[in-house]
């Protein structure tokens, strides 16, 4: 016999996701899911964050990177409320990992939650977590050729930040031809170049995200 | 790939709640849509499939793929076209295309023995 299911196989996923999603609404948390490769730089990128906006903003870091332990504990240094995600050595996060950490935060203190995805460019994409923005990053010494080999995380992301823009002169990254790709296949996608080592160009990204939670507040 | 064996995880959670509900004492087939844009390897999902569904009604049953090409409809021009990985604009005018399939994970049929049902309809 034959039985007829039409079920999508993410769609456990995806009602944990909008449960999450409610609870961030509730709590008016504006909550950030970075993705990108190991190294690319998504903990700098997190500490260059709260650097730019600390002095308005109450955050707090769900650590889902599973390379480095001692991410959490850079954050906390901060004076930042940071949770490390024990994955059990899976390629990404999904919702029910990000409710469960959800417990150890005190979410009426929080304007703003960064979810540092585990290092891969290639699940993350596919599991909603109840995110606002999906933020990827891909740093300049990996090549220029990444949306080839990784269509969906562009498609999904709605910003991309190019990260490592002081090495641009040590590699044949083509910036422009970069770009060019992107847009052709995510034409909204807003796009950063910066270093987060010089601090070059993180002050676009720290007023652009401002501006966004300044409206997401109201 | 760890990916795959969450997903697989879920596909079979999926087919065996699903053959439960039919009353099945077997599953002979699983057939899965797999869009070209996930990162969905087809044959590890076999392979672990295999694997995880050892003891389970599920064991033994044929995964069958069907990938799902990607395809854009032009916001400019309407044409829908087959797009690449690499590129959405549209190949006639040149304009913006939006993705209408090519993400797609679904569990789409399977087939069962019901209780009471010889293993196939050869059974005397
Ligand atoms: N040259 C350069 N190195 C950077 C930059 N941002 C991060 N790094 C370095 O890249 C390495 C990985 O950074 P990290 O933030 O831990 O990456 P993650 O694994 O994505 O969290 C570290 O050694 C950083 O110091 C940058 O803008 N320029
Ligand atoms: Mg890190
Ligand atoms: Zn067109």
């Amino acid at each position: 016999m034959e039985v007829k299911i039409l079920r999508d196989v993410l769609a456990t996923n995806e009602a944990i996701a909008k449960e999450n999603e409610r609870l961030f609404g509730e709590k008016k948390i504006f909550v950030l899911n970075l993705m990108a490769s190991p190294g690319a730089g998504k903990t700098s990128f997190i500490l260059r964050t709260i650097e730019g906006l600390r002095d308005d903003f109450k955050m707090a870091v769900v650590e889902g990177d599973i390379v480095s332990k001692v991410d959490a504990e850079r954050i906390r240094e901060q004076g930042v409320p940071a949770v490390q995600i024990n994955t059990g050595g899976a390629c990404h996060l999904d919702a029910n990992m990000i409710k469960n950490s959800l417990a150890l935060l005190d979410l009426d203190e929080i304007d703003f939650l960064i979810i540092e995805n585990v290092g891969n460019l290639v699940c993350p994409a596919e599991f909603n977590l109840g995110e606002t923005l999906r933020v990827m990053i891909l740093s300049v010494p990996e090549g220029d050729d990444k949306p080839l080999k990784y269509p969906l995380m562009f498609t999904e992301s709605h910003v991309l930040i190019v990260n490592k823009i002081d090495l641009l002169n040590q590699t044949d990254f083509d910036l422009e031809r970069f770009k060019n790709v992107v847009r052709r296949l995510n034409s909204d996608m807003k796009v950063f170049e910066l270093s987060c080592k010089s601090g070059e160009g993180v002050e676009d990204w720290i007023d652009w995200f401002k501006t966004r939670l300044i409206s997401f507040r109201t | 790939m760890m990916h795959e064996l969450a997903v697989t995880q879920e596909i079979l959670s999926i087919v065996l709640a699903e053959a439960e509900s039919n009353g099945a004492k077997r599953i002979n087939k699983v057939r899965v849509k797999v869009g070209e844009m996930t990162a969905v390897v087809g044959d590890c999902v076999c392979f672990y499939f295999d694997i995880i569904s050892r003891g389970t009604i599920a064991e033994g049953a044929e995964v069958e793929i069907e990938n799902i090409p990607i395809e854009a409809r032009c916001s400019a021009c309407g044409k829908v076209y087959r797009a690449s990985e690499l590129d959405f604009l549209c190949p006639f005018c040149g304009g913006i295309g939006n993705l209408i399939s090519g993400k797609e994970l679904l569990v789409e049929r399977i087939e069962i023995d019901q209780l009471g049902e010889g293993s196939g309809s050869k059974d005397p």
